[in-house]
């Protein structure tokens, strides 16, 4: 039964995004206003704190606070560093890993509302037919390290330097103010509010200028590059820090036609060329958000798995990877008017 | 319902270039960071975010309404910045109360130590809304404030149970509560539900009155519920001037909801207080955030060129820079 109705695991996938997204924008009105207390806010996807629909808040939001009102303001004060100051941030981040301990980075891709839009603004535009706009292995190595600046800077070093009262007040949560998640998880719900830039100081100014900016450019970005504003989340770096900590992964064993095919890197919506010529640790990348496109258009036999405590929960095969090509090429061209009406024949799962 | 308010003191690129752009606004916003360090005395942005000082406000000395109200008051120096003290006015309770959102938990309800002036929130096992309350009760008029404070640690339960269960005679209970990051702020509906020994209060009487000096006479309807538009009554020099340390500077103004009854040969006065901030757009431009928001895609149309239009174009600038030669 369930075969039937997601016979691939990208039809899973897209079917958990699309439940994800509507708990992370609307999960708050459908369940109880005051969810978000309950649930963890320590989610490791950009479910919004500005959405006052949201049914839980992004640990990136939580983090910047707890540097900016506490950390920050007991290191300025020279207070012991005491346990009512450093224990809410250890449980906050406590609370996320035992999150992230069971999904690892697939929070990225299976959960996170912004590259469920952005994976949606990139099918529309392979209907209205707009090129790819792929990136050689050398632009992606002078993207990866811009994820980590954001979250050095933006997530970790304004909010504590605002705490101490070094940095203006303002800059209390810099990321949240650029995380186009903001803008588009509020106008998922109907609310203008956070398009509207500050006028009140010149940072506020600034920083939604940029946040809307960037906002802008991802969306359009996204109907011709895949997740181009994921390649820059902070995000991506947090959880890669905690990657390697979580019995869930993506293993890749060694195979003599690894390099030569390439198909799995095509269909890797990072870009990351790594998948098609490594194996081992180093094929599951820091910024692979387990989307498990590698291993649906692996044209061998559990050459690519994705593995939870070292069970297969699925794994490439020659037969699926036949009926996948059928119905979208690994770079996500349709093969038919609509994909979710294809039926398959043959299909597995893992 | 009624809900007149009557204001009376208001006033052909390539991923090279894509990432380039990017760069660029990248660049721009790190270059911005020393001159906002530079700006630590900048005023601060009002936006709907509030958490640790969620509901709680510096507040003016001068009366501004005769209602019972519980002032919530955060901060302090040093170790006592995250202190919560609750100031009782027009009302002289014998002690104010406190109660957790969970109401299984050990320590729901407390007593808080009042030494007659104020009353400090100490210690809660948990964090999250506190439903907190001083009663007075006299021969033939018992006077009620309450208000509700969020506390922003774990251990937060679901507060709609709490906010139901009966404290008092007369009642008047937020349906629902701003959760952490939001707050009451002008021009918004909000509702509120007026019970008398628990049972709904239709066609009830309730008096808003704002520190700003607004007032308004509102009437419940048949489920006791009143649906309150907080007036946008913050004049130009409001910015800040009663912001609590934890509100960031933004402008914020208290107010109080207000209902009276008599029953059994006493007066019951109840009032339920807490703080509300400017119109949501206010120190805002819509405008410009399309602005901006439409200046970002326009830099991001040139990757929606196909790949042959682009060569084509290419292809037919080259002849005909040829054809120039």
């Amino acid at each position: 039964m369930l075969s039937r109705i997601f016979p691939t695991l990208g039809r899973f996938r897209f079917t958990v995004q699309i439940v994800m997204l509507v708990v992370t924008v609307y999960g708050g009105a459908l369940l109880g206003t005051y969810m978000v207390d309950r649930f963890s806010k320590a989610l490791p996807s950009l479910a919004c704190s500005y959405d006052d629909m949201t049914a839980d808040q992004c640990i990136l939001i939580v983090t910047q606070h707890q540097l900016h009102h506490r950390i920050g303001e007991a290191l300025s004060n020279a207070q012991h560093l005491a346990l009512n100051v450093f224990v809410p941030t250890l449980i906050s981040v406590g609370t996320f890993f035992a999150l992230f301990f069971f999904l690892n980075k697939a929070f990225c891709g299976w959960v996170c509302p912004m590259g469920t839009l952005q994976e949606l603004m990139y099918r529309l535009g392979r209907r209205l037919g707009r090129t790819l706009h792929r990136f050689a292995p050398a632009q992606v190595g002078k993207v990866r390290p811009v994820k980590w600046l954001m979250l050095l800077i933006l997530v970790l070093g304004l909010p504590l330097l605002a705490g101490m009262g070094i940095a203006a007040d303002d800059l209390g949560a810099p990321f949240c103010q650029v995380c186009p998640s903001r803008l588009v998880t509020t106008l998922l719900t109907a609310d203008t509010e956070q398009i509207a830039t500050s006028t009140a100081s010149g940072i506020g100014f600034f920083l939604n200028a940029a946040g809307n900016a960037l906002f802008g450019f991802s969306i359009i970005a996204a109907l011709a590059v895949r997740q181009p504003f994921c390649r820059i989340c902070p995000l991506l770096s947090w959880n890669a820090m905690f990657q390697k900590l979580s019995p869930m992964r993506l293993v890749k064993r060694q195979n003599d036609k690894c390099g030569k095919c390439r198909i799995c890197q095509l269909a890797c919506p990072m870009d990351i060329h790594e998948i098609g010529r490594e194996h081992g640790p180093k094929a599951f990348h820091e910024d692979c958000t387990l989307c498990g496109r590698c291993a649906e258009y692996c044209p061998d036999d559990d050459v690519i798995q994705i593995r939870f405590l070292g069970l297969r929960l699925f794994g490439s095969g020659r037969d699926y990877y036949k009926q996948r090509v059928k119905q979208e090429s690994p770079e996500g061209m349709p093969k038919h008017p609509v994909i979710w009406l294809t039926p398959i024949k043959g299909e597995r799962h893992g | 319902m009624n809900s007149s308010v009557r204001n009376i003191h208001a006033g052909p690129m390539t991923m090279g270039h894509r990432y380039r752009l990017q760069a660029a606004i990248l660049t721009a916003m790190w270059s911005y960071v020393p001159m906002a360090v530079c700006a630590a005395d900048a005023p601060s942005v009002p936006a709907g975010h509030v958490h640790a000082g969620h509901g709680a406000t510096r507040g003016a000395a001068m009366p501004w309404t005769r209602y019972p109200t519980l002032k919530v008051m955060v901060g302090g120096e040093g170790r006592q910045r995250r202190d919560v003290t609750l100031i009782p006015r027009n009302v002289v309770p014998v002690s104010v109360d406190a109660y957790a959102s969970d109401p299984q938990a050990e320590n729901y309800h407390r007593q808080l130590d009042y030494d007659l002036i104020e009353a400090k929130l100490n210690q809660p096992s948990a964090g999250g809304f506190f439903w907190l309350s001083a009663r007075e009760e006299q021969a033939d008029k018992v006077l009620v404030a309450s208000t509700v404070y969020y506390l922003s640690e774990r251990g937060s339960k679901n507060p709609t149970g709490m906010f139901m269960q009966q404290k008092n005679m007369l009642e008047i209970i937020p349906q629902p509560f701003p959760r952490e990051h939001t707050r009451y702020r002008a021009n918004e509906n909000w509702k509120f539900l007026v019970r008398f020994s628990g049972q709904p209060l239709a066609q009830q009487n309730v008096h808003l009155i704002t520190q700003n000096g607004s007032h308004a006479e509102l009437v419940t309807d048949v489920k006791g519920m009143v649906s309150v538009r907080l007036p946008d009554d913050f004049g130009a020099g409001a910015q800040a001037a009663d912001a609590g340390k934890h509100s960031h500077g933004r402008a914020a103004a208290d107010f109080v909801l207000a209902a009276e009854r008599v029953a059994g040969g006493k007066t019951y006065v109840t009032g339920f207080n807490s703080s509300y901030g400017p119109d949501a757009y206010a120190q805002r431009s819509l405008a410009m955030g399309l602005g901006f928001l439409l200046l970002g895609m326009m830099g991001a149309t040139p990757l929606l060129r196909n790949r042959k239009a682009a060569h084509k174009d290419r292809s037919a600038s080259g002849a005909v820079g040829k054809q120039e030669a």
